[in-house]
């Protein structure tokens, strides 16, 4: 633990330092972003489905009364469901990634290499895919939310009879921009997160093919249980900042 | 295409959709074409910032702001303290009167508050933008509640008070039911008995009789002999006894009159 916030303190001492490096920032962005987008809104669309759909399910059950659902859906995408399910999407391919990119470096000895022609491997290596995933994760996170309240509004109309108008009303009556704005605030967490684990775990490699595949399903694991962990405590400081 | 702009292109995109979603939920209305009221209320029963508007059921625009007033006095003198600053749109603006009342209602299944506006009358004229108005203060269900529990509470205590007394006028009252119900069950068979039934009958007979008579004594012929009688006894009247008795003893009759 002592050596990860040994890494996070020293990433973001570097982060102002230059060089900067805007094109390997944009080539992270692009892979962390762009290149992400098609699995996100595949992977979210069925997440929203799936929500409203049992969401209704459960209300008739419960309540006997589904009309509150399209409002109740649209505050749990909002709020928990996208932008979670965009991180754990993210630490799956840019984490995974990340880790084997860093321990194949750390094992072929190009981390010393670097340090040997006097760059500083972490602000080589980990403050532009830091900066990149921070961003990524904040557009990633506004795409996703909007694409799951478009998907919910559909299943909502073809399905349970509740028409586009009816629920942006019932959205209106329960989310307001600051859940959005919250949201994005728990996206650029996980994607403060996500590098900063996989490349603590890069760094940290074993010899070996075997090691680089260890470390990736290490920064996988780790950073999935951080971001639930991490989405946990910023729900409890948001409900302590609305109460 | 260079992955700078791919990059810059998601990002624009990305803008582009966080406002189009601000401008859908109402955070961000750029086109906004309303007015502004002040509505002060002693009461505002649970409504919140963003609660809707509506005038005839359709929603016109919404609370922007609640604040706390103190200096604010209505004409009439009451002290009014809680305003909530509320936006119309204008198409809706003509609605609006100076005798428009402002209530504070509830809707849906989940008790959402909003602020109902019940147009005036055409004859009354139009507010000014940033008025104040007085709103009906929605009624306090917590005090009624509590009052509520209050006489429960000492319904209660007269009940366990009068526990003696309750329970021997509940025993009496009992007993009276009890009995009127045998009262009314020997009626029931009195009206049976053969003999009762007869002595109806003849009172039935007597009063049909009773009423021929008084019947004939309305006929004029009747009426004509009680005129008679009543002359005769009119004339009678004037003969003493001593005038009779002379009569009679001139005649060489003895009696004894009177």
């Amino acid at each position: 633990m002592t050596a990860f916030l040994a890494l996070v303190a020293e990433t973001l001492r570097e982060i102002p330092r230059r060089p900067y490096r805007p094109s390997e920032f944009f080539k992270q962005l692009h892979f962390v972003a762009n290149q992400s987008v098609p699995m996100v809104i595949f992977c979210v669309c069925f997440a929203a489905m799936v929500t409203i759909l049992e969401s209704s399910f459960h209300m008739k059950i419960v309540i006997q009364n589904d009309s509150m659902v399209p409002g109740f859906a649209a505050m749990l995408i909002l709020r928990e469901l996208a932008v979670v399910v965009t991180a754990l999407l993210m630490t799956s391919r840019v984490g995974a990634g990340l880790a084997a990119e860093v321990g194949t470096m750390a094992i072929t000895e190009q981390i010393d290499a670097l340090k040997m022609l006097g760059i500083r491997p972490v602000q080589y290596l980990v403050v532009p895919r830091l900066l990149a995933c921070v961003i990524g994760m904040v557009m990633l996170g506004i795409i996703a939310n909007i694409t799951c309240l478009v998907a919910a509004m559909w299943v909502s109309d073809f399905y349970l009879g509740f028409a586009p108008g009816t629920f942006i009303t019932s959205m209106n009556r329960f989310v307001g921009m600051s859940d959005f704005l919250g949201a994005l605030v728990k996206a650029a967490c996980f994607g403060f997160i996500i590098p900063l684990v996989s490349c603590y775990f890069g760094f940290n490699c074993e010899k070996g093919a075997e090691g680089v595949g260890r470390a990736t399903t290490k920064s996988v694991v780790a950073s999935s249980v951080a971001i639930l962990v991490v989405d946990f405590l910023l729900a409890y400081l948001f409900s302590i900042l609305k109460a | 295409m260079r992955a700078e702009t791919k990059v810059g292109l998601l990002f624009l995109t990305t803008i582009v959709v966080l406002i189009g979603f601000g401008y859908f939920i109402g955070a961000l209305n750029p086109f906004s074409n309303t007015h502004e009221l002040n509505v002060m209320y002693n009461f505002a029963g649970g409504i919140e910032e963003g609660s809707p508007v509506r005038v005839m059921g359709i929603k016109v625009g919404k609370v922007s702001k609640i604040e706390f007033d103190p200096s604010y006095r209505s004409p009439s003198g009451e002290e009014v303290k809680l305003k909530l600053r509320i936006q119309i749109d204008k198409a809706a603006w003509s609605t609006v009167r100076q005798d428009s009342k402002f209530f504070i209602n509830l809707a849906g299944v989940i008790g959402e508050k909003f602020l109902e506006i019940s147009p005036g009358s055409s004859s009354a004229g139009e507010l000014t933008p940033d008025a104040f108005v007085r709103g009906e203060d929605p009624p306090r269900v917590d005090q009624l509640i509590s009052q509520s529990y209050g006489l429960a509470g000492k319904l209660i205590e007269i009940v366990e008070k009068n526990e003696g007394s309750a329970s021997n006028l509940i025993g009496q009252l009992d007993k009276l039911v009890t009995n009127f119900n045998k009262t009314l069950a020997l009626m029931d068979k009195t009206s049976k008995n053969p003999e009762v039934s007869r002595l109806v009958d003849n009172a039935v007979k007597i009063s049909d009789d009773l009423s021929y008579l008084t019947g004939q004594l309305r006929t004029k012929k009747a009426e004509e002999s009680f005129a008679l009688m009543h002359k005769l006894l009119f004339r009678m009247e004037n003969l003493d006894k001593e005038a009779i008795k002379k009569f009679l003893q001139e005649e060489g009759i003895r009696a004894r009159m009177f």
